[in-house]
């Protein structure tokens, strides 16, 4: 993975690196083109951005790690073969990132100092992780709180990007009862640019996509309400699930080893959360796109959702109540009921009205007098 | 005294139940529906989508009997529904509409499109937008005593006619007789054949049957133009007959909305159970077949297809019959691929061939039946209702096709083992 940062050996563009790697320029469009579908940009747009992509300067990048479980960075970076993903991922100058880089202590905290100082306004911010805002001893690097170490370093980037569901939503560690007092970066940085991309961890093609947009067009691409990129959390992963047919034909799984899931039965009623979680696994999938959990027979757990865990039981489907009181369901029913009774009344008066008012119909009366 | 708009929307009110309403609001707008109705498949005019046909009656459910919809009328937000409007939708309710029920199969809500197309023409009618034809056949059923106008001097004349072809005594008026038979004015005027079989076949059963001086008429046009009064009164002529004469089952005759007025809307229309069976001449005959009574010798030996008549096989549920009889005397039966419950229509149902106007859409809409029988090679199409015949045999005609269309009762009839 990354090696020590030795300028002299490495290339200066990203283009001229990929060619020093024996990636031919016919491999970097297809996977350019790739991008830009998933992406939603007009196929033009590949060529495009491969040019950008092929000229642009290594861009710096920090990423600092709060409380996370490392989860993230195996995602990018343990892909079963080198991809072209953390091909791309290796040209980019990652300046900082505490499980891969080669320096330690001082030498480590300098690197990232250095860093802010030379392409400062410029360098792209990626966290994993939440930030404590209990105890800051719960967790700190090099003696410096995690909130504090993220005010400095966002200060001076073009853009942040919150990778996975703990440093976009606070994730497990913000989860009830919330023991440090986890937030999300966007909790804490109010003034720059931030993307999430949840996901616990979120697939590595999306973080890929982000970075490559922004290479190309210098800025961030559209975002839904959530903050996330609307070309990967668009639709939901029920909308994109081969399992879908089998819902709507009402076949569902009962038990994780009944006939119905041998048989790949939709497995809402086990507590999938497919219907209301945002995500691309169900279409990129993982792996080098060989499954994702859905296909692999069990249900989605909606972990690119903010407060996931604690949106109920995992394997109670979503149609049953969490929350909801009996005495609250009662009293509904009964205001439902007596609605219903008030309206019936009125629509019975209206008909027996309507049935009084009838006036026999002769042949004579079928036509119009005036006619 | 006159048809007024007033009459018309009350008449809607009255109309709406809860099926109507559960149907309104469960339709979930996919358009099935469309795919099913000839009038869209022949034409590709989305306005023939069998739910837009209703679309005035909708209105009037909602701003009646929704809260939204109430409001909305309170406020001003929702347009009453005028009289321009009931007359744009004239061609839709009524030359558009065979009531087939096609679409109702299709529809993955169950909703029954033909049900409350059927209520509302009692609002077109009332509010005098019903199509001048039907309003001339329903006049003609109520004043002379059938929607062609004809008198029973022509039944007897008929009567005449086929005691001296066949030799067999046609009675008339026989009180204590099994059976009394009814036939549609086209059968009277068109297929006087429809009589004589029914002479012979009741012959070789041996069962006794009768004609009805005062109620020889099936059809019911106040079912067709949409107008319970006028049904009613209909209605009412042949149970009079029937108890009169004590018989124990009236025979509906190969007419499709007769039987749908006897069987299904009769016992309804006159507020009580009859003292009498209602069967379809296609029931009687296949009870006959199954009891042994009903003997043929030889077979057609021509390829021939069957043409469901709707309100006899999709709406009257009578599937099976007409095949074990069609099988007992032709030996090349081929099936459309539609068959059955899901044959398409004639085009010409629900009283659209007594719509003049109607005609041109009426044979456009025929394209489909064309193609139906040119997919199954048939050289004789054989049908059970007086109604769909003469329109195949105009629409056959039209598209210069010379395949031969007759009664299955008819067909029947030929080949009789006679002489026993």
């Amino acid at each position: 993975m990354k090696k020590s940062r030795q300028p002299e050996v490495l290339p200066g563009t990203v283009g001229e690196g990929l060619k020093q790697r024996g990636v031919t320029r016919r491999e970097f469009l297809k996977f350019c083109s790739a991008l830009t579908v998933m992406l939603a940009l007009p196929p033009a747009m590949a060529s495009v951005m491969a040019e950008a992509i092929s000229k642009a300067r290594r861009q710096s990048v920090i990423w600092l790690s709060f409380q996370e479980c490392t989860g993230c960075t195996e995602s990018i970076t343990r892909s079963h073969s080198p991809t072209l993903e953390n091909l791309i991922f290796d040209l980019i100058s990652l300046d900082y990132h505490h499980t891969l880089q080669a320096a330690s202590g001082e030498a480590a905290e300098q690197a990232r100092m250095q860093a802010m100082k030379d392409n400062e306004g410029n360098y792209l911010l990626i966290v994993d992780g939440s930030i404590p805002m209990g105890n800051p001893g719960y967790s700190c690097i090099a003696g410096i709180s995690n909130h504090d170490m993220l005010v400095e370093t966002a200060k001076g980037a073009a853009a942040i990007v919150a990778v996975g569901t703990c440093a976009a939503y606070g994730g497990i560690p913000k989860a009830d009862p919330n023991p440090t007092g986890a937030v999300s970066v966007a909790d804490i940085v109010k003034d720059k640019p931030i993307i999430n991309v949840p996901g616990c961890p979120p697939i590595p093609v999306v973080m890929t996509g982000v970075l490559a947009h922004f290479l190309t067009f210098g800025g961030i691409p559209e975002l839904d309400s959530l903050g996330r990129p609307k070309s990967f959390f668009g639709d939901t992963i029920h909308d994109r699930c081969y399992r879908r047919p089998f819902y709507d034909q009402g076949k569902f799984a009962e038990t994780f080893d009944d006939e119905a899931a041998r048989n790949g039965w939709c497995l809402f009623k086990l507590g999938c959360k497919g219907p209301v979680t945002y995500n691309a696994c169900a279409t990129t999938k993982w792996n080098d796109g060989t499954s994702f959990p859905i296909q692999s027979g069990h249900g989605c757990i909606g972990c690119s959702e903010p407060n996931f865990w604690d949106a109920g039981p995992l394997y109670q489907a979503l149609s049953m109540p969490v929350s909801a009181t009996g005495s609250l369901l009662g009293a509904a029913a009964i205001a439902g009921a007596a609605a219903g009774v008030a309206i019936t009344w009125h629509n019975r008066s209206t008909k027996a009205a309507a049935k009084a008012a009838h006036e026999k119909v002769t042949v004579q009366e079928l036509t119009r007098e005036e006619k | 005294m006159s048809a007024t708009l007033s009459k018309g929307i009350n008449s809607f009110k009255e109309m709406i139940d809860a099926p109507v309403a559960s149907f309104f609001s469960s339709c979930v707008h996919c358009g099935l529906c469309a795919e099913a109705c000839l009038f869209y498949t022949e034409t590709g005019d989305p306005k023939y989508t069998p739910i837009h046909k209703l679309e005035p009656l909708r209105r009037v459910w909602q701003q009646e009997y929704t809260l939204l919809g109430k409001l909305g009328k309170l406020l001003g937000l929702s347009k009453p529904v005028t009289d321009a409007e009931l007359e744009e939708w004239k061609p839709l309710v009524y030359d558009s509409c065979t009531m087939c029920s096609r679409c109702a199969m299709v529809c993955p809500v169950g909703n029954d499109m033909t049900y409350m197309i059927r209520k509302m023409r009692e609002g077109m009618a009332a509010s005098g937008h019903a199509p001048k034809d039907l309003i001339g056949a329903s006049t003609r059923s109520v004043e002379i005593g059938s929607p062609m106008g004809i008198r029973l001097p022509a039944v007897k004349a008929q009567m005449k006619h086929v005691q001296d072809d066949t030799g067999i005594d046609i009675p008339l008026d026989r009180v204590g007789s099994e059976y009394m038979v009814l036939m549609s004015s086209m059968e009277i005027i068109n297929f006087p054949e429809y009589l004589a079989a029914i002479a012979r076949i009741m012959k070789q059963a041996g069962k006794t049957w009768t004609l009805c001086s005062e109620a020889f008429e099936a059809t019911n046009s106040g079912i067709q133009i949409g107008a319970s009064d006028i049904a009613k009164v209909l209605v009412q002529r042949v149970v009079d007959g029937a108890e009169k004469l004590k018989v124990k089952t009236v025979i509906s005759p190969e007419c499709g909305h007769a039987f749908t007025a006897l069987r299904w809307e009769g016992p309804n229309l006159i507020g009580r159970a009859y003292t009498f069976e209602v069967q379809h001449i296609l029931e009687v005959l296949d009870e006959f077949r199954s009891a042994g009574l009903l003997k043929t010798t030889g077979f057609e030996e021509a390829r021939l297809t069957f043409h469901d008549p709707c309100q006899i096989v999709r709406r009257g549920g009578l599937l099976a019959q007409p095949r074990n009889l069609l099988n007992m005397v032709a030996k090349n039966f081929v099936d459309t691929a539609d068959r059955g419950k899901m044959n398409w229509c004639c085009g010409g149902g629900g009283g659209v061939s007594a719509i003049e106007e109607a005609e041109p859409l009426r044979l456009q809409a025929f394209k489909v039946k064309k193609a139906q029988l040119e997919e199954t090679g048939a050289k004789t199409l054989v049908t059970a209702c007086a109604n769909c015949r003469i329109v195949l045999e105009e629409g056959l005609e039209h598209y210069h096709m010379n395949i031969p269309v007759m009664g299955l009762t008819e067909l029947i009839a030929e080949h009789l083992t006679e002489g026993e």
